[in-house]
């Protein structure tokens, strides 16, 4: 089993150009899947059988089948639909990376909405009782009280997810986009030699996780000092 | 529609492999998780930074990448070994099937090593100074006391795990399996309509997910029912 | 506590077993990619079917060998052969330099040649008369072409500056062309004739360029691959093939899918 340390070496900086249109997949879905997120979230929490009902079957779906599948079904199906190709979204959906954002950012929106709705649930009933007895009403307590400490409560599960979401952004390779993986796997194509190539993006990966959660890490401590331990 | 017909076997094959793919995925996932839990909580220090290094490298890795560097290294490493006990031998392979469960069961297994060991910090001390009391050894202990009271701790997030092995199952069609996607890619090729096929493997999936989704709700009602006191 | 640890252990060497499965000398593992109709594809009741899997059979038998198909992505097709994970790919691959430089072919038992396909109405004026590309009039055209195939390699030494997509696999080529996300695909003109321009799919689509086959990167056909240091194993599959050919099964194959014979009269030998 030979070791080539010279195509390594000779390989990492192209696969490192593809660092950015991972990060631009992975924050640009993390924004919009957020996004969406709290907007279900509001929803699913509305008490509003109108409201709650749908966000429960669309969180179902998008949790429900694995995320190969929906990024296949948005590339490759939806332009099967003539109206699609007609519609003005054609030229988002046109492109492979506004596929893989919409995607992402539909599958990662279910997940989060329940992270966060995990976070409110987590809220002391005690601190929102002594908001109403203070006078605050639904709505100001909910932005005022709730969301801090559900944030806050959220974050060790949301970044979990965060780091899923950037694992995910691999999945893009398989819809011709040329970021780190898919880079590796033209590479690994041309030179027949996949055990070197794919350890090396693995440590690539890996390093990545690592900043990620000590990102994350340091952001939890910030958030929890006034929390006595 | 009728662009299906024809290809209702081949989506119903396809199903099985997936469930044949869980199941052996299941239990290894357990296995691997239990040991690796029991690692991390051990006082061996050898342990602890082997299971330390396997969840760290398996949490922060693409499943697609896990899954492509062990179906191409494997066969390479293994035959290196196996040369080494029996020149005659010219090749050992490992077939999609096994690669890809085993791959998958790595990958999940990392994150049922965490939810174990969450779990087993959760069993009441009590509960281990009564054994202890009763002179079980280390390993009855674990098997008779620590297993059955963490089990229903770590139930709910390892429903979740359940979740994403049956979906991780999906990625091995990349590695060649004659799964449900894969069927549904031969299929877009002789009737070249994507949209249709790729929704059949939603909904495949989906019915997985429910199942499961239902087997975790039963189970955790059976894992808690000593705990429903007269109300 | 024993009967569980026999059960334990029990339950591991089952599972090993199936694991484990040294092969022994004569099944040989053929290697294709199972979604390239009308070469090696799956038909409708659920067998391999096509070209390549008919030569596979026909060398098969006369050998004396037991087969087992193995299907594999286009783009880790070679690496798979190097990693053990088959013996032969008999699935339409073309014999080139670079391609030599890492494996072994047997003789080749089909031609191998490039075109491009495109819009009718687009108008692109690629090629001259000569049949060589117009680089200035590929600006702005986008190309989509199959990772690590022959049409690749042609076209990243004759274009370099294109703008190229690169697919996993010919079926998405073809849905991407008529989804619009290119604007022509380099591929192999005889499954295109057969499974694009002459269906419904394919009406508004024609060849945009002439047919294309430079040695250098189509090489001097399509043949069986193998991994280096199995002459023995090479001089049976050319005894074989020589037999196909020679006794008209080569065409009776082609005749399946094509109105037209496909591989090569002449007997080229592998330099």
């Amino acid at each position: 089993m030979s070791f080539d340390l010279a195509l390594i070496l000779d390989s990492i900086p192209k696969m490192l150009m593809g660092i950015g249109l991972t990060f631009q997949l992975l924050f640009l879905s993390a924004a919009l899947g957020l996004t969406l997120a709290v907007i279900l979230l509001l929803m699913r929490i509305s008490g509003r059988w109108y409201l709650s009902a749908p966000t429960m079957v669309y969180i179902y779906i998008f949790r429900g089948t694995p995320i190969l599948v929906q990024i296949f079904i948005i590339y490759y199906g939806l332009p099967q639909l003539e109206f699609i190709r007609d519609s003005i979204f054609w030229p988002i959906l046109r492109e492979p990376f506004g596929c893989a954002v919409l995607a992402l950012s539909l599958n990662t929106g279910a997940y989060v909405s329940e992270i966060l709705r995990g976070g409110v649930l987590g809220v002391d009933r005690g601190l929102k009782e002594a908001g109403a007895a203070l006078g605050l009403s639904a709505r100001d307590r909910f932005i005022h009280i709730t969301s801090p400490i559900a944030i806050r409560l959220a974050l060790p599960a949301y970044s979990n997810d965060f780091i899923s979401l950037m694992k995910s952004t691999a999945l893009a390779s398989t819809i011709t986009l040329l970021d780190m993986m898919g880079i590796a796997r033209t590479i690994v194509a041309e030179t027949y030699a996949p055990y070197e190539i794919f350890i090396s993006l693995a440590v690539i990966y890996l390093i990545l996780t690592w900043i990620i959660q000590r990102s994350f890490g340091w952001l939890e401590k910030r958030m929890s000092r006034h929390v006595r331990q | 529609m009728d662009a299906l017909t024809g290809w209702w076997d081949d989506f119903f094959w396809g199903s099985v492999v997936v469930a044949e793919v869980f199941v052996t995925a299941l239990i290894l996932t357990v296995l691997l998780g239990l040991i690796g839990a029991a690692a991390k909580l051990s006082k061996n220090r050898v342990a602890k930074s082997i299971a330390s290094g396997y969840t760290i490298v398996f949490r922060g890795t693409p499943e697609i990448l896990v899954l492509l560097l062990f179906y191409f290294g494997s066969a390479i490493a293994l035959t290196n070994i196996a040369q080494i006990f029996d020149p005659e031998i010219k090749f050992i392979d490992i077939p999609p099937f096994w690669a890809g469960s085993i791959a998958i069961s790595l990958i999940v297994g990392s994150y049922a090593t965490e939810t174990f060991r969450g779990a087993f910090l959760g069993v009441d001390p009590g509960q281990i100074e009564a054994a202890r009391a009763l002179g079980l050894s280390n390993f009855k202990t674990f098997v008779y006391v620590r297993i059955p009271a963490m089990w229903r701790l770590a139930l709910p997030p390892f429903g979740n795990h359940m979740l994403s092995l049956i979906k991780d199952t999906a990625l091995i069609s990349i590695i060649g399996l004659n799964e449900t996607l894969f069927a549904a890619e031969q299929a877009i090729g002789n009737t070249g309509k994507p949209f249709t096929m790729y929704i059949v493997v939603g909904l495949i999936y989906l019915g997985f997910s429910t199942i499961i989704t239902l087997s975790v709700m039963v189970l955790e009602k059976y894992a808690n029912q000593h705990l429903e006191v007269g109300r | 506590m024993k009967k569980l640890l026999t059960l334990f252990v029990a339950a591991v060497a089952i599972l090993a077993s199936g694991v484990i499965q040294p092969v022994k000398a004569e099944t040989l593992r053929v290697g294709m990619e199972c979604t390239y109709a009308p070469f090696n594809f799956r038909n409708e009741a659920g067998d391999l079917d096509g070209y390549d899997v008919d030569v596979a059979k026909g060398v098969a038998s006369i050998i004396g060998a037991e087969l087992e198909f193995v299907c594999q992505k286009w783009d880790g097709m070679i690496p798979a052969l190097l990693a053990n994970k088959f013996d032969l790919i008999i699935a339409s691959m073309s014999i080139t330099d670079s391609r030599l430089e890492k494996m072994d072919f047997s003789q080749p038992y089909r031609i191998s040649v490039g075109r491009l396909v495109g819009k009718k109405s687009a108008d692109m004026n690629l090629f001259d008369d000569m049949g060589a590309p117009i680089a200035a009039n590929f600006d702005g055209v986008k190309v989509g072409l199959e990772r690590a195939s022959t049409y690749a390699s042609w076209f990243e030494a004759k274009l370099p500056d294109a703008d190229v997509i690169y697919y996993d696999s010919s079926e998405s080529l073809y849905l991407d062309l008529v989804n619009g996300r290119t604007d022509v695909i380099m591929t192999n003109p005889m499954k295109a004739f057969l499974k694009f321009l002459s269906k419904d799919d394919g009406a508004g689509y024609e060849f945009v360029s002439p047919q294309i086959d430079e040695r250098k990167y189509f090489g001097i056909g399509v043949g069986i691959g193998l991994r280096k240091g199995n002459d023995a194993l090479k001089d049976r599959l050319n005894i074989a093939l020589k037999t196909l050919t020679d006794d008209g099964s080569l065409g009776t194959y082609a005749h399946k899918y094509f109105p037209f014979a496909i591989h090569n009269e002449q007997w080229t030998p592998v330099e």
